[in-house]
């Protein structure tokens, strides 16, 4: 059976349809699964609001901060400031002090010899 | 002294120089191949075209080209049963014929989708569903060139393996011929990974001829930000679609969304570094490697092999036309909400043609950030050269 230019011009509308219907079915399917995650999201997203806003209320009751103090500065010397944020959770931890009564001047690492002789001594 | 000349009679009769003298002809097609292959090497290291894949595809061409070195020899018929040898064995097949059974079965394409697919970023195209129209329109190029080729006098397989070309995407236009027309391999191969690495000179052109200088300067809005959700089901949501409708889709489909899903769901690392990394480097090492050796002289220079490049470029064009077309139209409906460059990145070619829009763009506005806004089209041209390659593929294979 010969394939003619008829044929051929048929065969490229009917797949040029083709892909353009597909695509446009995976765009709408797209929008439409994206709602839904969205709004699952936001709902998951508001109970989980509800939820944390209890510690939170309690947290912000906390001892409040004595007039006439801020929360200064900390100098860190050889020290990143996720190290020292978790020093500064265990002392106020350990001591029960919260956080916002402690005052850290600096945070310090100590070299290899001096934390030797302190480990030893 | 009558062994001395023996033995250099037969030094002599095994080289590659008398293996250039077939029953007194001359195999110039040969040396003409391996000046290519020298020409392609040079543009590959000394001007960087495309070179992780034009190293390896131009070093096949010289591979497959040296007389008397019978690397792509097929004595038993595995794919060519024009030159069985009657006692043969599988083992006496040339090595890069083994290798290229992994483009003859699709094992290779199927592979490198699976890399494209773990380095690809859906985001942009989820943010904007929109941009999948112009990965579907920028296909137009593939049934322009189908016509065309049909006139020129290709059979039907022949036309659909090269106006694949127009899909811009290496991997398909592979897949596609080594399903319908394996003969032609080698030039489609070529053609399509040539004009990809093109694509800098090919759309700037066509994309000032067909938009005003106003349209090149429109900004679009910010993409919203997409979750993580949203991204992990995407993979799956196409590929049930798209292979419930076209299964032949299946295969390439199937492996770019699952790359996707190993680098989206975040708990398959290993897997997802593994297939964008040494899974995809070895893969275009065999690929490249195999499909540069299809082209051996005897069979690549040919007039038709001149239709295939004339066709390939053309295909590729006219994509760029649709993609841009179509983004006038956006352009026109949005009330100039989107910028018509980013259409002509539709094309495939990830993420060179969205660069290609990118950098357009900032030539009529130097603020203008379109690359995000390009990357959208361009992954659904992924997505619709493959939708493409399934249709033809169902209809002729």
């Amino acid at each position: 059976m010969d394939f003619t230019i008829v044929d051929a011009l048929l065969t490229s509308v009917i797949g040029i349809l083709t892909v353009m219907a597909i695509l446009a079915i995976i765009a709408v399917l797209i929008i439409l699964v994206s709602k839904i995650i969205r709004k699952l999201e936001s709902s998951v997203a508001k109970s989980e609001a509800v939820i944390g806003s209890e510690p939170a209320a309690t947290a912000s009751a906390g001892v409040p901060m004595p007039e006439g103090m801020n929360e200064g500065e900390v100098e860190l010397v050889g020290t990143d400031e996720k190290t020292a944020a978790v020093i500064m959770a265990l002392v106020s931890h350990n001591s029960g002090i919260p956080l916002n009564r402690l005052s850290f001047k600096s945070i310090k690492l100590l070299d290899e010899k001096g934390a030797d002789t302190n480990g030893n001594g | 002294m009558e062994m001395v000349k023996d033995v250099l009679i037969g030094l002599w009769e095994s080289s590659g120089f008398a293996a250039l003298f077939v029953d007194g002809a001359f195999l110039w097609q040969n040396l003409v191949m391996i000046l290519v292959a020298f020409v392609l090497l040079y543009f590959a290291i000394a001007k960087k075209c495309e070179p992780l894949l034009l190293v390896p595809i131009a070093f096949g061409i010289l591979l497959a080209n040296l007389p008397g070195a019978g690397l792509m020899d097929d004595p038993t018929g595995l794919m060519d049963t024009s030159n069985i040898v009657e006692g043969a064995h599988w083992y006496d097949t040339g090595v890069l014929r083994l290798i290229y059974a992994g483009v003859k079965s699709s094992i290779f394409p199927c592979l490198i989708f699976l890399g494209i697919g773990c380095m690809t970023d859906f985001g942009p195209l989820l943010s904007n569903p929109v941009s999948l129209l112009l990965g579907a329109a920028a296909q137009l190029g593939i049934y322009v060139a189908f016509v065309v080729a049909i006139a020129l006098g290709f059979t039907p397989q022949e036309a659909a393996s090269i106006a694949i070309i127009g899909g811009a995407d290496g991997p398909t236009a592979i897949y596609l011929t080594g399903k319908l027309a394996g003969h032609l391999l080698g030039p489609i191969a070529v053609a399509a990974y040539s004009y990809m690495a093109l694509i800098p000179f090919i759309q700037p052109p066509i994309m000032k001829l067909l938009t005003t200088k106003k349209e090149r300067q429109v900004e679009m809005k910010q993409l919203r930000k997409v979750s993580k959700v949203e991204k992990i089901v995407f993979p799956v949501v196409v590929l049930v679609i798209c292979a419930f409708i076209l299964p032949s889709v299946a295969p390439l489909l199937g492996m770019l969304m699952l790359g996707n899903l190993f680098k989206e769901c975040g708990v398959v690392d290993r897997l997802s570094d593994t297939a964008q990394n040494a899974l995809m480097n070895i893969v275009t090492i065999l690929l490249g490697l195999t499909v540069g050796a299809t082209t051996n002289g005897a069979t690549f220079l040919k007039a038709e092999t001149l239709k295939i490049v004339v066709l390939g470029l053309m295909a590729f064009c006219f994509s760029t036309v649709g993609g841009l077309l179509l983004g006038k139209l956006l352009y026109a409906i949005t009330g100039g909400k989107v910028n018509p460059l980013i259409g002509a990145a539709g094309v495939s070619a990830v993420p060179m043609a969205a660069r290609v829009a990118q950098n357009e763009g900032r030539k009529y506005n130097p603020t203008n950030f379109l690359l995000m806004h390009a990357m959208g089209p361009n992954v659904a041209g992924v997505i619709g050269s493959a939708v493409a390659a399934g249709f033809l593929l169902s209809r002729f294979g």
